[in-house]
């Protein structure tokens, strides 16, 4: 920052010299010249072409006007204060635009200079062909340049990849066109000025194709949105090596060849097709091979081809296409090998303790489907068979013994190293991609499972293992790596890989200045404001303060309080973003999906610009990409059945986020199917779920779906099945504070329904009194609130408690007594009644009396009490005391297995409340 | 003889790392120790939020400047009879490793003594007093001072107690 900082106030000193100038005053010009002197032997301004050329002919120009030989006008400064700002520009843009190279000209030559632009661009492409193309480490010279650099090119990427993915769908969208274009423009200008040459060649190429696609020379067609995609994958995984070894050193280097990729760039702006369509023995893909056919060069490719996708280079693996993607298979990939791990060797413990199984199981089915869509199909085969194996377990077909804690343990192990392979893959590129033989296991999974399970229950899965690609790749795979030879990688790559996040540093964009912070650092400050906050309502209200009487008091406090809350809003407004990335990763994942199964599905989103919490965006992602998946892969039909149903062949999927009261909706809408309640109900009767005689609703049955073991599928598939992942989804929404609910009208289709909380730190609430204790209730839970009157009170057979309000009964919950609070009110008539609902089930909380509705800032009690029945946190109230917030679903919980609504005859009840546990009392100062 | 010495050794090996200074606490007549490292702060007795749910010994939770940490009552916890608080009455801020990180936990005892310098010769081991009458695996060891016995206290292990305890319960 302090060595560019130096060029710019250098230059913006300078600016302001010419422009405060007055015709004749020498002496300024002498200031004008020191300037320049200082500017000239900045180590950093070689950095920027063109600039020291520039820099010595303003030199010169300026000698020459204090010699005499060039006049001395208001005009020449004029256009030296032009000529400054080119320069300024180049500085601010990174490159040297033509335009600018051009402007800075011809004011000199007004000045009466003579300057072309070769002179400056000749010394400039003698210096680039100076360049080792192998590792040139000058691009690590100015590092704050580089980090705007990599920000900037991996902002634009993923812009590139998105407006690829909309140009499919509506090829004559030139806006989108030329954004892709300004992209790449813009990699081009940027990656040249910090020598980073391969990337700089490789988007000039794409650049020019582009250019022809703009112009109309060429047809924007599925030919050239694979290739630029390919462009875009490579780029990435070259951005990401550079930050990679900008961040943790040079050895991080890795080679990657885009002679091959250039060359392909430039077959396609030719029109020829790529000839070198080499068989790739990576891993095989199912899309049709490239077939050679020389097209005529200068022709427009008008008719729209099948899409294709021209041969990657030998060593590009197919999983490598969506780094993003990838790099967040691996970390979560990890974190589930440990839970793996951990619960198994729970699991030996306890053996037959199902949520353990339950916990083994979904990690398992979770690396299942993500590997299979990234198509890391070694993976994918592995994990599938031992959830095979599990599942044998979990539904009681196999018991769980030693020998498969071991297998499994195994297993585990094997994963962790492809995965940590993989790993490397993506930090050090594809040479360093090892196969890896899982026959073994495979063996010896079959083996457990068909020696002791009932083989006819068995068959479809079997099948399902049979039908992924690894048995008939496993021969070739054999004949590379022998089994054992595999050699463990050490793990020590993997701890120089996270990336650290980055320091906090300005943009230099005209459009909007924005600034990347630590998160740490934001929740502090969210947090240091909440204090603030609640300090500034302590003191306010402090008994000493509230008997002034001076209105030039009360008027600051005032105004202390609006400023407190402009602040908070502010604070917390920091940690909002929007959903949009989020969404444009689904974009990716429903067109490989679909590319899978065959279907052709439309993928259209709405409110991307919705904002939700930042540390809501990682957590979200897993359930919908689950949601995704079901909604692709069971809920479109193919096209021919779709056809049959009088569909439209494209189904629809929508994808759509809206705030509603206090929520953030998230809705996934298919036009499929629908989902089959009949077969839901069987399925769960099978398993136990419900009783036969259960009279369900038919949403009710549907949202069945969400416990733990379901599937509807009759088939199995690699990419999703059995119903695992929605356990997973309501698990994940639950964890946020949200609900997940589905909603199917049978054969038009259904719809997953999200709510989320606007922000994970602030609860809207009202505050009750209990006794002594204060509680917060959730705003949005709450139906009403009001003194019921005797004639509403019903009790059943003297003990159950419930109030009929508006022909529906209530059940009570009696707060003071289920959290053995001391509370006056003994008759229900006598206390308020706040009536909530938590998954439709009414509740009616009987408290002592409202106190407040206020926005409260949400603390977790602590890693001491994690999961407090009834108890969703504390917040610190505007006392200074700690108020619990409660937690609807476990309170219900608790109060159904206590039996709380109860013996609370009036009489029998004052007597058992007397007698209460110590602890309840109030603590004393 | 021998074997005594060599259990004194053995003993002496067990009880190696335990010298060095320690914030002593009244609990009734009984004096206690906390490894001085161990210690946060000390604060005054403050009005604590109950906790539904959670065992008899966690009294609930306190605001420490902003953040919400939860008070166990130490003569709850060893089972000895409750005292009514009074202006001695202390609040010890311990911080100790928790599953995910440090946790704070504030102690109340009846009140603070001093910091002491105890040296690896003072300590004892704890006594065995069999059956199950007394816990002794809270504790560390005894430490004899000036004909006074300090005992000396296991932090983590006492607040690890209440969170699986707390566990069991759900």
């Amino acid at each position: 920052m302090a060595e560019t900082g130096n060029i710019v106030k250098l230059l913006d000193d300078l600016a302001v010299k010419i422009l405060l100038i007055e015709p004749g005053d020498l002496s300024s010009v002498g200031d004008l010249l020191d300037i320049l002197e200082q500017l000239h032997s900045d180590e950093l301004i070689g950095s920027f072409p063109g600039l020291p050329q520039m820099v010595t002919t303003l030199k010169t120009t300026v000698e020459k006007m204090i010699m005499g030989e060039f006049a001395d006008s208001a005009e020449t400064y004029d256009h030296l204060g032009q000529a400054v700002s080119s320069m300024q520009e180049i500085l601010r843009d990174g490159e040297a635009g033509p335009d600018v190279i051009q402007s800075f000209c011809e004011n000199m030559k007004k000045v009466g200079c003579a300057i072309d632009a070769a002179d400056l661009f000749g010394f400039d492409a003698e210096s680039s062909e100076a360049v080792d193309l192998e590792l040139d480490t000058r691009f690590l010279r100015d590092k704050e340049l580089l980090e705007c650099f990599l920000e900037e090119a991996e902002d634009h990427l993923g812009s590139i990849e998105s407006n690829i993915l909309a140009l499919e769908k509506s090829p004559d969208d030139t806006e989108s066109i030329n954004t892709i274009f300004r992209a790449f423009h813009t990699i081009k200008g940027t990656s040249g000025s910090v020598y980073l040459e391969d990337i700089a060649v490789l988007s000039h190429a794409t650049e020019n194709l582009l250019d022809d696609v703009r112009t109309g020379r060429h047809a924007m067609d599925a030919e050239v949105s694979e290739v630029i995609l390919q462009v875009t994958d490579l780029l990435q995984s070259m951005v990401h090596n550079v930050r990679d070894m900008y961040e943790n050193g040079l050895e991080q280097y890795s080679y990657h060849d885009i002679a091959d990729q250039v060359e392909q760039v430039r077959a396609v702006q030719a029109g020829e097709k790529a000839l070198h369509a080499v068989p790739d023995d990576a891993v095989v893909d199912e899309e049709p091979e490239p077939v050679p056919e020389p097209a005529l060069a200068a022709e427009p490719v008008e008719a729209q081809e099948p899409p294709e996708k021209a041969a990657p280079p030998a060593e590009r693996l197919d999983f490598l296409q969506d780094l993003d993607l990838l790099s967040g298979f691996i970390s979560e990939a990890f974190e589930h090998l440990e839970t793996i791990e951990v619960n198994v060797l729970d699991l030996e413990q306890n053996p037959g303790d199902e949520e353990i199984i339950n916990n083994i199981f979904r990690p398992f089915h979770t690396v299942k489907g993500v590997s299979g869509f990234l198509n890391l199909k070694t993976i994918n085969a592995l994990a599938h068979s031992t959830e095979n194996l599990l599942d044998d377990v979990r539904s009681g077909k196999l018991a769980m013994n030693n020998e498969i804690v071991d297998l499994v343990l195994g297993v585990g192990d094997y994963l962790r190293t492809m995965i940590q392979n993989l790993s490397d893959v993506v930090e050090k590129g594809p040479e360093v991609y090892k196969k890896y033989d899982i026959s073994d296991f495979l063996t010896r999974t079959q083996a457990i499972r068909s020696g002791e399970s009932v083989p006819v229950a068995d068959i479809d899965t079997d099948v399902a293992v049979l039908k992924t690609p690894v048995p008939q790749e496993k021969g070739d795979k054999k004949a590379e790596v022998p089994p054992r030879a595999v050699a463990k990688k050490t793990p020590q790559s993997a701890a120089s890989s996270s990336p650290v996040s980055a320091p906090a540093r300005t943009r230099k964009s005209q459009v909007e200045a924005s600034i990347k912070v630590n998160v740490e650092k934001l929740d502090d400050l969210v947090n240091a404001v909440g204090e603030l906050v609640i300090m500034q309502a302590m003191v306010r209200h402090n008994p000493q303060i509230t008997t002034i009487s001076d209105p030039k008091l009360n008027k600051d406090f005032a105004q202390l309080g609006r400023i407190t809350t402009e602040l908070q809003k502010t604070a917390m407004s920091m940690r909002m973003v929007p959903i949009r990335q989020t969404f444009q990763k689904m974009t990716r994942l429903v067109r490989d999906l679909s590319k899978k199964t065959g279907k052709v599905v439309d993928l259209v989103m709405d409110g991307e610009e919705t904002e939700i919490d930042r540390n809501m965006v990682d957590s979200i992602y897993d359930p919908l990409v689950h949601m995704m998946r079901n909604s692709v892969d069971h809920g479109v039909q193919s096209p021919e059945e779709r056809e049959k149903a009088g569909k439209p062949p494209i189904g629809t999927v929508k994808l759509s986020a809206y705030q509603k009261g206090g929520n953030i909706v998230i809705e996934i809408h298919d036009d499929g199917l629908g989902v089959n309640t009949e077969k839901i109900r069987e399925k769960a009767i099978d398993r136990g779920l419900i009783k036969k005689s259960d009279n369900l609703s038919a949403h009710d049955i549907n949202n069945l779906i969400f416990l733990p073991g379901f599937s509807t599928a009759d088939q199995i598939t690699d990419v999703s099945g059995r119903g695992v992942g929605m356990d997973v989804v309501k698990k994940g929404v639950e964890k946020l504070r949200g609900k997940v609910e589905l909603n199917s009208t049978p054969g038009e289709g259904s719809q997953f329904l999200i709510r989320l909380p606007l922000t994970l730190a602030i609860i809207d609430g009202i505050i009750v009194r209990v006794g002594s204790e204060r509680y917060i209730i959730p705003t949005i839970a709450i139906h009403e609130s009001m003194r019921p009157t005797p004639e509403q009170y019903k009790t059943v057979q003297g003990k159950g408690e419930a109030l009929l309000i508006r022909d529906t009964l209530i059940p009570v919950i009696r707060l003071c007594q289920i959290f053995d609070v001391e509370s006056e009110c003994r008759d229900i008539c006598e206390s308020i009644i706040v009536v909530v609902e938590n998954e439709g089930r009414l509740r009616a909380l009987m408290v002592d009396e409202l106190l407040d509705k206020q926005e409260v800032v949400i603390k977790s009690l602590g890693a001491y009490m994690t999961d407090v029945e009834g108890v969703a946190g504390g917040t610190i109230l505007g006392d200074g005391r700690v108020g619990l917030i409660l937690d609807l679903a476990g309170l219900i919980t608790v109060c159904e297995r206590k039996g709380s609504t109860i013996p609370v005859i009036p009489e029998k009840g004052e007597e058992a409340m007397g007698v209460r546990d110590e602890k309840s009392l109030k603590a004393k100062t | 003889m021998e074997a005594a010495e060599h259990e004194q050794q053995e003993v002496s090996l067990n009880t190696q790392n335990l010298a060095g200074k320690y914030l002593t606490f009244a609990l009734g007549k009984e004096e206690y120790g906390i490894g001085i490292l161990k210690v946060k702060e000390i604060i005054g007795m403050m009005e604590i939020t109950a906790v539904p749910q959670t065992p008899a010994f966690v009294k609930g939770v306190i605001n420490l400047r902003g953040s919400v940490i939860p008070v166990l009552e130490l003569r709850t916890k060893f089972g000895m009879p409750i005292k009514e608080y009074d202006d001695r009455t202390c609040i010890i801020v311990s911080e100790v490793q928790g599953g995910s990180g440090q946790i704070q936990v504030g102690m109340i005892v009846d009140s603070v003594s001093e910091v002491l310098n105890v040296r690896q010769e003072d300590i004892e081991p704890p006594p065995v007093f069999g059956g199950a009458s007394v816990d002794t695996s809270n504790i560390l060891g005894m430490a004899k001072m000036k004909g006074e016995v300090k005992i000396l206290l296991d932090v983590e292990h006492v607040v690890s107690e209440g969170m699986l305890e707390h566990f069991q319960n759900d």
